[in-house]
């Protein structure tokens, strides 16, 4: 067993800090929080927690994005925010990012948060989302989704150059969106992650999740990333047929405990389940983590899950 | 129940008093005791049938004063619910998002005393509107039933009780609050069962009040629940989803969402009257109830009433010229 253990992304943020964050940024903005000694707390807090449940591949927790895709937009040029839209089956919203001009990256876009978390030491993964982001966006500037997933590629191509000269060995791109993609879109999406993956010495694993992946599979395996990400939870028993019957030749990040609910999965079962999984994918190119990012779920509850993935899984060493 | 024609009404919230939102704030923190909050309550409640009244409404509510948000005040009611923190629902708003850990069952009342004390205030109409038991089992984590399907119909049972015990102190309009229908249109069978179970044996008159999706997903399915009355809002999606619900003979009233609570601009009269002449090329006029999109808490107090008094001043007259 030489599999590692992962985040997804997000982490709760402490109470602590939400209450800093609402008096900082108040309740309507869209604004990111600062990094000051407050962020510099809450994320020594969060990586520790990462760190007590034996968490090898930590994340920065995503503790200033307000959403999965508001973060990233607004900190790229051409950008504005729009009205507020339910993020898919979730009791959670973002702004409806719009682009209205050419998208430029005029500073960079989580690398100072990136950094920051690298100070403290750990094995940190940043997370970036491409195709997704266009697809929840709208876009009035450029004449095809093409050109626009293209511009946007570009961008975040500069930043995860930057990322990885800071440090970062894996870059993961959250994609659920691909799930549903039909073959247009994953053409084009292939084309961006060219574009996205260009010159950055990092590998980039394609994260999905919400579902499983059997629409998408036999593309996504062409795709120009060193792995990919699936939903052991949500799309289990579909998952578990496409790797046995496709194989499957690149890492895989495995989501097998449930972030968005507190109920707690029996190790035992989650240990099974990384068995099944390993009867087709080599062990030592398998990363195992929640199915998704931790913040659907109270804080006291984020820590008592990565502890059910790890008790499940005990023995897994980092390579 | 109607007696007049294009009856006018809330869907529930009213934006809350600064005061009350400081008070509710101190007490939070221990620094005020539970006899002064509670008539800060019901001082907030007065003040909203005031402005109900001088709006010119024909059916009232509370305003939804006690209530901070409508999943986790009912579960912290009924015996099965635990709360254990806040989750986000956008930016930095949390809501406390409740984890069913044991059999539901109910526990005290949630709805009754808000109804006995609204109706002391005022002769007008009063609906009493509840989150229904689909929605608030989708918006919390479900550890103790097998199946989501199993705790909604739980769930179904307690409110079930709770819409008795409020027709049986006089209530004869309940509106089922159900937002979380539209984002799981392959459930809708099983939310059409919770709203089966909920108002089993319920004599009243009974809304369902669905906000946010794509209507076209639920209609025309949407009619074979058994509820007197749909409520929608039309003004958010510009009144275009009217083509979706003429697509099918409406056989219910309508709750004719007609001014848009996301916005501050406030609608004229006129403007409203045309919005709600709207409605009339998918019903009688006589099947319409006129109202807001959804709550107006986040509103401004001004804004609110402003809306408000429109909307009814609107309504009169189209009623005298119809």
């Amino acid at each position: 067993m030489e599999f590692v253990t992962s985040m997804a992304g997000s982490y709760p943020r402490p109470d602590w800090f939400k209450l800093h964050l609402k008096k900082q940024e108040g309740s309507q903005k869209g604004v990111a929080g600062l990094i000051d000694d407050r962020y510099v707390k809450a994320l020594k807090q969060v990586l520790d927690e990462q760190d007590k449940a034996q968490i090898q591949l930590k994340t920065d927790g995503q503790l200033l994005w307000h959403n999965m895709l508001c973060h990233l937009c607004y900190k790229i040029e051409g950008f504005a925010p729009g009205g507020l839209i339910r993020f898919y089956d979730n009791n959670m919203y973002y702004q409806k990012p719009r682009v209205e001009s050419e998208l430029k990256r005029k500073n960079s876009i989580i690398l100072s948060e990136y950094l920051k978390a690298r100070e403290s030491g750990h094995d940190i993964k940043p997370v970036l989302s491409c195709y997704t982001l266009t697809k929840l966006s709208s876009n009035s500037f450029y004449s095809s989704d093409d050109d626009f997933l293209q511009a946007l590629a570009s961008v975040l191509n500069q930043e995860a150059r930057d990322l990885a000269d800071a440090g970062a060995r894996v870059i993961q791109v959250d994609e659920p969106a691909l799930l549903s993609a039909d073959k247009e879109g994953l053409e084009i999406a292939k084309k961006a992650f060219e574009v996205l993956v260009k010159d950055v010495d990092a590998s980039f694993v394609l994260s999905t999740y919400y579902a499983d992946a059997s629409k998408a599979f036999a593309e996504l395996l062409e795709f120009p990333v060193q792995g990919i990400g699936l939903d052991f939870v949500e799309g289990k028993d579909i998952n578990l047929k496409l790797i046995k019957e496709h194989g499957l030749d690149l890492d895989l990040q495995a989501g097998v405990v449930d972030a968005r609910t507190t109920r707690m999965e029996d190790p035992a079962n989650v240990s099974k389940l990384v068995s099944e999984i390993t009867k087709a994918v080599d062990s030592d190119r398998l990363y195992v983590c929640p199915n998704m990012g931790l913040e659907y779920l109270p804080y006291v509850k984020a820590a008592q899950k990565l502890s059910v993935l790890s008790d499940s899984i005990r023995g897994g060493v980092l390579r | 129940m109607k007696n007049k024609l294009l009856p006018t009404t809330v869907v529930g919230s009213h934006p809350k008093p600064k005061w009350l939102n400081h008070l509710i704030v101190e007490f939070e923190q221990g620094n005020l005791d539970k006899g002064v909050m509670e008539s800060a309550f019901n001082d907030s409640v007065r003040a909203v049938v005031k402005v109900q009244e001088l709006a010119g409404l024909d059916i009232f509510w509370d305003g939804e004063m006690r209530r901070e948000e409508m999943t986790s005040y009912f579960a912290e009611n009924i015996d099965g619910f635990t709360v254990y923190g806040p989750v986000r629902v956008w930016g930095n708003n949390y809501y406390k998002k409740p984890a069913i850990t044991g059999e539901l069952r109910y526990r005290d009342e949630f709805s009754l005393s808000d109804y006995r004390f609204l109706s002391s205030l005022t002769d007008r109409g009063i609906k009493v509107p509840l989150t229904g038991p689909y929605t608030i089992v989708d918006w919390s984590f479900n550890e103790h039933y097998n199946t989501k399907e199993d705790a909604v119909y739980a769930l179904a049972e307690v409110i079930n009780e709770e819409l008795k015990a409020l027709v049986a102190a006089g209530a004869d309009f309940i509106q089922i609050d159900d937002p979380a229908i539209s984002t799981h249109v392959d459930e809708l069978e099983v939310a059409k069962k919770s709203v089966e179970i909920a108002t089993k044996g319920v004599k009243a008159y009974i809304g369902l009040h669905i906000c946010y999706g794509d209507y076209s997903k639920l209609y025309p399915q949407v009619l074979d629940f058994p509820v007197d009355q749909l409520d929608f809002e039309l003004a958010n999606k510009n009144f275009e989803d009217i083509k979706i619900f003429r697509e099918h003979d409406f056989t219910k009233d309508i709750g004719f969402g007609c001014v848009d609570v996301h916005t501050k601009r406030v609608e004229s009269v006129a403007e409203i009257k045309e919005n709600i002449t709207k409605s009339f090329e998918m019903v009688e006029p006589k099947q319409v109830y006129v109202d807001p999109d959804c709550g107006v808490k986040l509103l401004s107090p001004q804004k609110a009433f402003e809306k408000l008094k429109n909307m009814c001043d609107a309504a009169e007259e189209l009623r005298e010229e119809l």
